[in-house]
């Protein structure tokens, strides 16, 4: 494994490395954004070039005994003072810089070259292989690390290689269990089927395809365990079991410095001060380099763009009574009824990773009655999701309402605070997700899951809510509703699971239910009885119904109205007819004609692309540039 | 699409009352038991010819093309292709079956390794398949992306650095290098937009019009059966309840099953929903009825 050692050096180095693979020239850039990486990671570049350059570096040669200067504290002929022997500690402490890499690095290799193996065996075959090892490996990782390096160098002595074994033997459990742990996930992607069916041999998808995924994790781990190694070298020579107590370590000289602590305090401080700042720098670094590796988190926009947040919201929230006033007289005069949901020109801004913004929703207006379906539809990247989230409140971080009001039933809901927004969820609106799975809990069972809300937002008892939950699991076609409410969510099916999530939507009494691609992860069989549930609903109750879908079939089959979302703009808001039959939009007419199920049964299928996605595009940038024009 | 000529020549897959089970883990010391994912199945493909399977989640659909593709074993039943029966090569499929039967699997991204360049995942078959010069490598491969509407640009990048279809079409080009004479494409375009799916669906009807290669094509999605299938096999928990030319399926179905799988599949416009609506109602409460 001295490839993982050479990446390491090649990453903690200058970032020259990113020619070729811009995979590294990217790990690279993202590690340049943490500060403490950096730090750690200069930290290191220094300490390798004092190991490296020891001879030249170091005023005086380590093992040089000088009786005339015994316990000398710091002067300016010895920096950090001499030893029993009159050995000049500053020369010591570098040269111990050398043979604590050396030592650490080794027992890198060792552990990996032991405990990667292992690992990637274990986890690939699996069965009793793994069984047995991994007993094996847990039986060492019961074992102190110190035992074990006691007992190597009890029975093969003290030298260089032998204390590189045996930390790299303490190592090598922790390798194979983050290895096997790894291959586990990767066994079952369908990349290594792919290779099973290319005929690539086993030997060849273990290494060839499994290993590259796992230099990451392994780099990682060979950083944190280098700190580790540096530790538990210092520990054994300072119990003097290590190396030979005439070679410069800084456990040893830590072990000196004890002995003489009485007479000499300053001897230890430099030793004591090098190992606990080489092993922090290497956890340190390490931790920087998986933040690096598993992908940049997205965090919250930086303090400028905040600002700027803060002040756009400050805008539209005065902007807020004038539009209002506008849909005012807008409702008034189209019908009595008041609509359940307004939406007026809603823009959603997305902070970007340099430091400017982009709208991802541009000005929707959109209005749903008491009792309306109505449907957004797109394809994923469209915006029409995040429309949906802002009209819950829940944009993800990042991410802000920049322009705009949502009303529901005439009540406000843009830049209402986290507190009172939870509750208008809780009471009034209802949202189902794609995969039920991910919305219910599922360390609690269903019931608790369907009481909680009711007793906390409708201020029922225990009783109460119970009874209420099964009438509402009744009311979605759970059977055996009484009994069901104690079992958790992976009990269900996932259309049971769906309508549990409808049930739990309902439990608020809302006048909005927002559907988010409720149906796209179900079969078509299920995907029918949940969208006739949701008919249902709407009649029983008068719900009003966002139903957010790329499917056309799902508009056709359920919507009142439509609209077309494409690149974050509504483009066409008609009658479900209107848009089927006399579409308005040149990209509406193109998704009409690319439905498969409206096709012909033969011959080729309409697609979106070339000349066609250029042609609407130019449609769209024009309509753009009028508008920034006016 | 031309109808294939399927009873006149030989079929190039034949498979024969093929059951496939799955081992259940029993933990530590539980006992091992075997759950029923097929059972019985019979159907077979002929040469240029595309055969689809329907069915829910969990009806053995997706579990017929791994037995095809040898990722799992039969329990019983013989899959013979090109009239040989696959089992009497013992455990591991050789070489040659290989490279004649080829996979598109649903996520693009899952199926492509994140950390090998796209062309990686190519030249490794194509060297594993006898191909080993260095130009000839490069040649194929780049013969196999132009063909699926790739250039020269697309090989050297990661699978992340490709959208959605351009990913959907490396694995084209990955299972169309070896010039096999049968792909499995499980799910193949369910992941992708409506847009996209349309262009991936005619590149696989151009590839078979030019090779004559097969196809087994499993999806959920009948609308899109129907345009790329010759004949279309419904499934239901592990049977194989009807095989039909695709204009039967949808004309006339037969089984109550694929009648209530056509009810059940959205139209293409809202016409006569409410009555869709109101037979699907009468079907449950009959159902219901009845259970």
């Amino acid at each position: 494994m001295s490839e993982t050692s050479t990446t390491l050096i090649a990453v903690s180095g200058s970032g020259r490395h990113q020619g070729r693979s811009s995979n590294i020239g990217r790990i690279v850039a993202r590690m340049r954004k943490q500060p403490g990486t950096i730090v750690a990671g200069a930290f290191i570049v220094v300490l390798f070039f004092t190991a490296i350059l020891a001879p030249l570096l170091a005023p005086y040669d380590p093992t040089q005994v000088n009786f005339d200067n015994i316990l000398e504290p710091p002067s300016a002929q010895f920096w950090l003072g001499t030893d029993d022997l009159g050995r000049d500690q500053l020369s010591r402490l570098i040269f111990g810089a050398q043979i604590v890499l050396i030592v650490a690095l080794g027992a890198v290799v060792v552990a990996a070259l032991i405990g990667v193996p292992l690992g990637l065996i274990f986890g690939f075959n699996g069965g009793w292989w793994d069984r047995i090892g991994m007993r094996f490996i847990d039986m060492a990782q019961a074992l102190p690390g110190m035992v074990i390096g006691l007992t190597v160098v009890a029975i093969l002595g003290r030298n260089i290689i032998i204390l590189m074994f045996a930390i790299g033997l303490i190592g090598a459990s922790l390798f194979a269990r983050m290895t096997r742990a790894v291959v586990l996930v990767e066994r079952n992607k369908l990349y290594v089927e792919a290779a099973e069916v290319a005929g690539l041999p086993r030997r060849q998808i273990i290494f060839g395809q499994i290993l590259p995924n796992l230099v990451g994790p392994i780099v990682t781990q060979g950083t944190v365990f280098l700190g580790s190694a540096i530790m538990i070298e210092s520990a054994m020579s300072f119990l003097g079991i290590g190396l030979s107590s005439d070679i410069p370590t800084w456990g040893a000289m830590l072990s000196l410095a004890l002995d003489n602590q009485a007479v000499a305090p300053h001897l230890t401080w430099p030793p004591g001060i090098a190992i606990v700042l080489t092993v922090l720098a290497f956890s340190v670094f390490g931790d920087g380099l998986n933040d690096a590796l598993t992908g940049e988190r997205r965090r919250l926009p930086r303090l400028g763009l905040r600002l700027a947040q803060a002040e756009e919201e400050r805008a539209a929230r005065a902007a807020v009574p004038t539009v209002q006033a506008a849909i005012g007289a807008d409702t008034s005069s189209s019908s009595g009824a008041q609509p359940v949901l307004v939406a007026h020109d809603v823009s959603v801004a997305l902070a970007m990773p340099d430091r400017t913004q982009a709208r991802i929703v541009k000005n929707v207006s959109i209005t749903v009655a008491k009792g309306e379906i109505v449907g957004l539809l797109g394809e994923s990247g469209s915006g029409k999701s995040t429309f949906a989230r802002a009209v819950l409140g829940m944009l993800p971080p990042g991410t802000w309402l920049a322009t705009g009001s949502i009303r529901l039933l005439g009540e406000e809901l843009a830049h209402r605070r986290e507190s009172e927004l939870a509750h208008i969820r809780g009471t009034r609106m209802g949202a189902v997700f794609q995969d039920p799975m991910n919305a219910l809990s599922p360390v609690h069972s269903v019931g608790m899951q369907l009481t909680e809300p009711l007793r906390l937002h409708k201020a029922m008892n225990r009783a109460q809510a119970r009874a209420r939950a099964i009438e509402l699991l009744e009311r979605v076609g759970v059977r055996n509703a009484a009994s069901r409410l104690d079992d958790y969510p992976h009990q269900f099916s996932g259309g049971m699971a769906q309508r549990v999530a409808i049930a739990m939507a309902l439990a608020a009494d809302p006048e909005l239910l927002i559907a988010d691609e409720a149906t796209s992860a179900l079969d078509v069989t299920t995907q029918a009885q949940v969208l006739d549930l949701i008919l249902d609903l709407r009649d029983e109750y008068g719900l009003g119904v966002l139903m957010i879908t790329h499917s056309l079939g799902v508009v056709a089959e359920t919507c009142d109205r439509a609209a077309v979302m494409y690149r974050g703009r509504i483009v066409e808001d008609s009658s479900v007819e209107t848009l089927f039959h006399d579409p308005q939009h040149l990209y509406t007419r193109s998704l009409l004609a690319a439905n498969p199920a409206n096709a012909e049964s033969s011959g080729r299928l309409a697609t979106i692309d070339g000349e066609l996605r250029m042609e609407i595009d130019r449609q769209l940038d024009a309509f753009e540039a009028d508008e920034a024009g006016a | 699409m031309s109808t294939a000529t399927g009873d006149a020549m030989t079929p190039l897959l034949e498979v024969r009352d093929l059951s496939v089970g799955y081992e259940t883990n029993g933990g530590f010391w539980g006992r091992r038991g075997i759950v029923p994912a097929v059972e019985g199945v019979s159907f077979e493909i002929a040469p240029g010819e595309t055969l689809g399977f329907v069915g829910e989640s969990g009806s053995g659909k997706s579990t017929i093309g791994k037995a095809i593709l040898r990722l799992v074993s039969p329990l019983a039943g013989s899959i013979r292709f090109d009239g040989r029966d696959v089992a009497d090569d013992g455990p591991r499929a050789p070489l040659s079956y290989r490279r004649q039967v080829q996979a598109v699997f649903q996520d693009p991204s899952a199926s492509l390794n994140p950390r090998h360049l796209v062309a990686h995942s190519i030249e490794s078959s194509l060297r594993r398949h006898g191909v080993t010069t260095r130009s000839e490598v490069r040649d194929r491969t780049l013969e196999a992306f132009e063909m699926v509407g790739l250039d020269r640009s697309h090989l050297q990048r990661f699978p992340n650095e490709l959208s959605g279809g351009q990913q959907q079409r490396v694995a084209r080009a990955r299972a169309r290098v070896l010039r096999p004479r049968l792909v499995v494409c499980d799910e193949a375009v369910s992941a992708l937009d409506l847009s996209t799916q349309g262009q991936i669906i005619n590149l696989l009807a151009d590839l078979q019009q030019s090779t004559g290669v097969s196809y087994l094509f499993i999806a959920h999605d009948l609308g899109l059966v129907r345009h790329i299938a010759h004949r279309v096999g419904v499934m239901s928990q592990g049977s194989l309840v009807e095989l039909a030319p695709v204009d039967d399926i949808f004309g006339s179905p037969q089984h109550p099953y694929t009648r209530r799988l056509l009810g059940a599949t959205p139209a293409s416009s809202p016409e006569g929903r409410d009555e869709r609506r109101a037979r699907r109602r009468e079907f449950r409460a009959k159902a219901e009825a009845v259970s």
